[in-house]
């Protein structure tokens, strides 16, 4: 008989029935929920969850190009395709602005490429966070890792489009300069400005879904806004504000609009070999950072309700 | 704040509140949102559906969410995944959480069972070489060697539940919180995830598990937490809460089916033939007084049940049903019950099945205490689906 006694676990927790009556209605005011979060303490989770991030762009990437015949080539096709357009319907136009003797196709291309990456990023990280709401909703893991996630793929597709750029140095006989070393820093300007923004946007997009709609209609008109197709050099860069008082008006837009200055940059060090102008790089340098800084505050204020409003 | 032993939850007055105008953006609710103001003043445009939570849950516990839809189980899961954020309160989870909310969600369709236990692992918080070391131990469980580099869009919806769970069943979190995941899959497969949780249980594992499944419940937790209403109603050895519940639950049921029907129940009685205790194993005898509006054909159907309205077992006749008061007797040879408090149903449809609706819905009539032996304990980790009692003689030799 005791070989078959079982030992029994000590069952001595009591049964607690709430009485319903002592529930207040409200919440006392000093135990309210503050979501406070510092964004270097942000930064050092999403770096330690990193993993996750490569993990859901490497997904991406792959559903991209799954049950397409032709796999992954299609990275680097359909950027060739558009080039060719691209070259075809260019060099039949009549070149409407100043270029420094660059041929067209490849002045406008450099610039092309430079804003698609933006307009990408922005667009299918704006709404990066609809797009994963089954995740949103049932998974715990920074919540930035959708949109950058997202920029992760459009950066490794806008990559790839940098082939085609180089045929068409080839089919134009040129060869890009020395300076070209320069251009990895106007990316960084540019990831920079372009994740404050996705940031900021996709935390909006997922309580307001009106955007979703008027975004595409910013963007669009925001390519005549930049530098793409027309040349920096039309802001003047010392206006006559009244009596001596002068003012790089290209260092102010660089500011507001970090893509000018890095779109010309990328053009004065790749195409011509020059010096890229300093002073709208660094006010755009200033820009971008506080871009980043703001978007990142913004979707840290707003992450509180994206499970529930998702 | 002192630190917490790994492993260790505390919730303390948790609150949490919804919106309840879930279109509220739309221009055109915001202007009847407006209106609505003046015209119903002082009525909140929120709800909260966590009031006031308070538990605690000691390293390598488990412990159950137990409560009808919509009491707030699943999001008081959140708060402390941390998908979702409190109102009110504090939550505090001591260790590396592994959160079970959605078997599925985190899968791909057009990615194959390979890429998408790489992806699901990671989004449970695996590192690559923890998934890469498991890998092979997750498609045996899963029992998908054949299909794994198969697209699981083409998997059955049963095959990307096992494939779902899998991954999370190797998770090793110190807490683990698993909501309501094993309802689709098939019993064998059912019954090996709930074997699976009872070994991360033992490896000393937190648990906290949300489900309907009473006897699942009761087989693999020691302590229940009772969500009703926003609210916990009761807390402490899951037997006690989820007799509660069961309590709770029939009694709400009676007030929701009593309405239609043409018959009436006058009297119901259910006592034991010898006229003493209703004890297990003992003969039993249900008089039931009843009114109809006319005589025809009828099928008249008894069951017991713990609360709920699927019955332990369902006893059925096939009669005349005269006009006006009317009186069944049906005696029951013996009852197969072990001690604990049930419920007599009953309903009558018309003969031959299906033709009309029935003359008495589906519904509790009675309800009685049943004295005798505690019911059998299954070994650990195995459910009991119908806890009736079966007298027994055993020899061991």
């Amino acid at each position: 008989m005791t070989d078959l006694a079982v030992d029994q676990p000590d069952n001595n927790v009591p049964l607690i029935v709430t009485d319903l009556a002592s529930i207040p209605a409200e919440p006392p005011a000093d135990i309210l929920y503050v979501h406070k979060v510092s964004l270097m303490a942000s930064l050092k989770t999403l770096w330690a969850h990193r993993e996750i991030m490569y993990t859901l762009a490497e997904r991406d990437f792959r559903v991209q190009y799954k049950q397409a015949v032709l796999g992954a080539a299609w990275a680097v096709l359909s950027p060739v395709a558009t080039l060719v357009i691209f070259v075809v319907v260019f060099s039949r136009l009549k070149q409407a602005f100043p270029t420094s003797g660059i041929p067209y196709p490849l002045y406008a291309f450099v610039g092309i490429l430079c804003w698609t990456f933006f307009a990408q990023a922005l667009g299918n990280g704006g709404s990066s966070l609809l797009a994963n709401k089954a995740l949103l909703a049932k998974t715990q893991f920074p919540r930035e890792c959708f949109p950058l996630e997202t920029m992760l793929v459009t950066a490794v597709n806008t990559m790839l489009s940098w082939i085609p750029l180089a045929l068409l140095f080839v089919i134009f006989g040129r060869a890009p300069r020395l300076a070209t070393l320069w251009v990895p820093l106007f990316m960084l300007i540019e990831v920079l400005f372009a994740a404050g923004i996705t940031l900021a946007v996709s935390s909006l997009i997922i309580q307001m879904r009106d955007l979703q709609q008027v975004l595409p209609i910013i963007v669009s008109l925001g390519i005549f806004m930049t530098p793409v197709i027309w040349p920096f050099s039309y802001i003047p860069t010392a206006y006559h504000l009244f009596g001596d008082v002068t003012v790089n008006l290209q260092a102010v837009y660089g500011f507001f609009n970090p893509l000018g200055p890095v779109i010309n940059s990328v053009r004065q060090t790749m195409l011509l070999g020059l010096n890229p102008s300093w002073w709208p790089l660094t006010t755009a340098f200033i820009g971008s950072l506080c871009y980043i800084t703001l978007g990142y505050k913004i979707f840290k204020r707003y992450e509180v309700n994206f499970a529930d409003i998702a | 704040m002192p630190t917490l032993p790994n492993g260790s939850v505390q919730v303390e007055q948790v609150w949490k509140k919804f919106r309840s105008d879930k279109t509220a953006p739309l221009f055109y609710d915001q202007i009847t949102r407006l209106s609505k103001r003046v015209t119903e003043r002082g009525k909140p445009g929120w709800r909260w559906v966590l009031k006031d939570v308070n538990f605690e849950v000691a390293p390598g516990e488990s412990l159950a969410l137990i409560g009808v839809n919509g009491s707030g189980k699943t999001t008081l899961l959140k708060i402390l995944s941390q998908v979702t954020f409190q109102s009110a309160g504090r939550c505090t989870v001591a260790g590396r959480i592994g959160a079970l909310l959605s078997v599925t969600s985190g899968l791909h369709p057009d990615l194959n069972g390979r890429e998408n236990i790489y992806l699901y692992g990671a989004v449970l918080g695996m590192s690559r070489e923890d998934i890469r070391r498991k890998f092979d131990t997750i498609v045996e469980f899963a029992e998908l060697e054949d299909a794994i580099d198969r697209q699981i869009k083409f998997y059955s919806m049963g095959m990307q539940m096992r494939l779902g769970f899998s991954i999370a069943a190797f998770l090793e979190p110190d807490v683990l919180l698993v909501d309501e995941v094993l309802a689709v899959g098939d019993a064998n497969f059912q019954q090996k995830c709930l074997r699976r949780i009872g070994e991360i249980v033992r490896d000393g594992t937190t648990l906290l598990y949300v489900s309907h499944d009473l006897a699942s419940v009761e087989a693999s937790c020691d302590r229940a937490v009772w969500l009703s209403d926003s609210v916990v109603r009761a807390s402490g050895p899951t037997k006690d809460v989820v007799t509660m519940y069961r309590t709770a639950v029939e009694q709400s049921s009676t007030l929701l089916s009593t309405k239609d029907g043409v018959v009436r129940v006058v009297k119901a009685e259910l006592h034991a033939a010898d006229g003493g205790q209703l004890r297990s194993e003992c003969e039993v005898e249900v008089r039931l007084v009843l009114n109809a509006p006319e005589r025809c054909m009828a099928s008249f159907f008894i069951g017991i049940s713990q609360g709920t309205a699927f019955p332990m077992f369902v006893i059925d006749h096939q009669g005349t049903m005269p006009e006006g008061d009317f009186e069944i007797v049906c005696k029951l040879g013996y009852l197969p019950l072990p001690k604990g408090h049930y419920s007599l149903w009953t309903a009558i449809t018309g003969f031959p099945k299906g033709k009309k609706d029935p003359y008495l819905p589906w519904q509790p009539v009675i309800s009685f205490e049943a004295f005798g032996p505690d019911r059998m304990e299954p070994p650990e980790g195995v459910m009991a689906l119908s806890p009736v009692y079966v007298g027994a003689a055993w020899t061991v030799s």
